[in-house]
């Protein structure tokens, strides 16, 4: 193994490859189960940037931003409020705010049902997720620039 | 009535942490103990006896359940707590750049 290789040992890497999907598909779950069981958007989306911050963690923040960089991050975050906005004010067309346009009702304990609530918790996923990963990132970056400076 | 006092216990560790220590990061952790003593006592004080969580299931008559509204109450706090964490992590990082230390009875360039 090469000696100034970014990121952590040869076993962390390769645990890392096996898990970091199993992460991002289960906090992907959590989003889209949020309305029939505990969790939801705020917790599915820490678990979605749990995953890239373990990415980063294990190979170094170069591998995680090629993955997705700071502005991406940035975008995603603008575009998770920007939607539950959006969600919000398209209830003006019937009426009154946060009406629920998409579905209807449907019935308890379905998937698809629940209106504009997964809608809602896809939109504050995106927030949350990238919004941590985007504070992660800042820190570690900060530390980067102190260290080449000197 | 021997919960509280252990809550009020990890209250007096984080405390302690805080007022005692003189490394900023150990500060900083004494700082989320706080605040998960609070979250602990929070929740406690919602408690019933043999009281189950409050979430609808399909098939299932819940009789007893605890008081939802202090969770939720916690689950902000929770989110405050990571905004306040993250605030604090990147004044410390300031900090060290300036002066190059973590210990806060070297950091005195501001006196007078």
């Amino acid at each position: 193994m090469k000696k100034n290789e970014p990121g952590m040992t040869l076993i962390v890497k390769t645990i890392t490859r096996l898990t970091v999907g199993l992460i991002l598909l289960y906090g992907i779950y959590i989003v889209l189960h949020g309305h029939i069981s505990p969790g939801g958007g705020f917790a599915g989306g820490v678990i979605i940037a749990l995953s890239l911050v373990h990415l980063m963690l294990a190979f170094g923040k170069d591998f995680a931003l090629k993955k997705i960089s700071e502005a991406t991050a940035s975008i995603l975050e603008s575009l998770g409020a920007l939607m539950f906005l959006l969600i919000a004010l398209l209830g003006f067309f019937g009426g009154y705010f946060f009406l629920n346009f998409f579905l209807g009702k449907g019935e308890p304990f379905k998937l698809f049902s629940a209106g504009i609530i997964p809608l809602c918790n896809i939109a504050i996923c995106l927030k949350v997720g990238a919004g941590l990963f985007a504070i992660f990132t800042i820190l570690v970056l900060s530390k980067g620039k102190e260290k080449s400076k000197e | 009535m021997s919960e509280y006092l252990l809550c009020l216990f990890l209250l007096c560790i984080g405390l302690y942490c805080v007022l005692r220590k003189r490394n900023i990061i150990k500060i900083i952790i004494g700082l989320g103990i706080i605040e998960y003593a609070v979250n602990l006592f929070l929740v406690l004080a919602g408690y019933r006896v043999h009281g189950r969580a409050p979430i609808l299931a399909k098939d299932q008559e819940i009789l007893n359940i605890v008081d939802p509204l202090p969770q939720a109450l916690v689950l902000t706090s929770i989110v405050i707590g990571l905004a306040i964490t993250a605030l604090v992590v990147a004044i410390a990082i300031r900090i060290y750049e300036k002066y190059g230390t973590f210990d806060i009875t070297k950091i005195r360039r501001l006196r007078g």
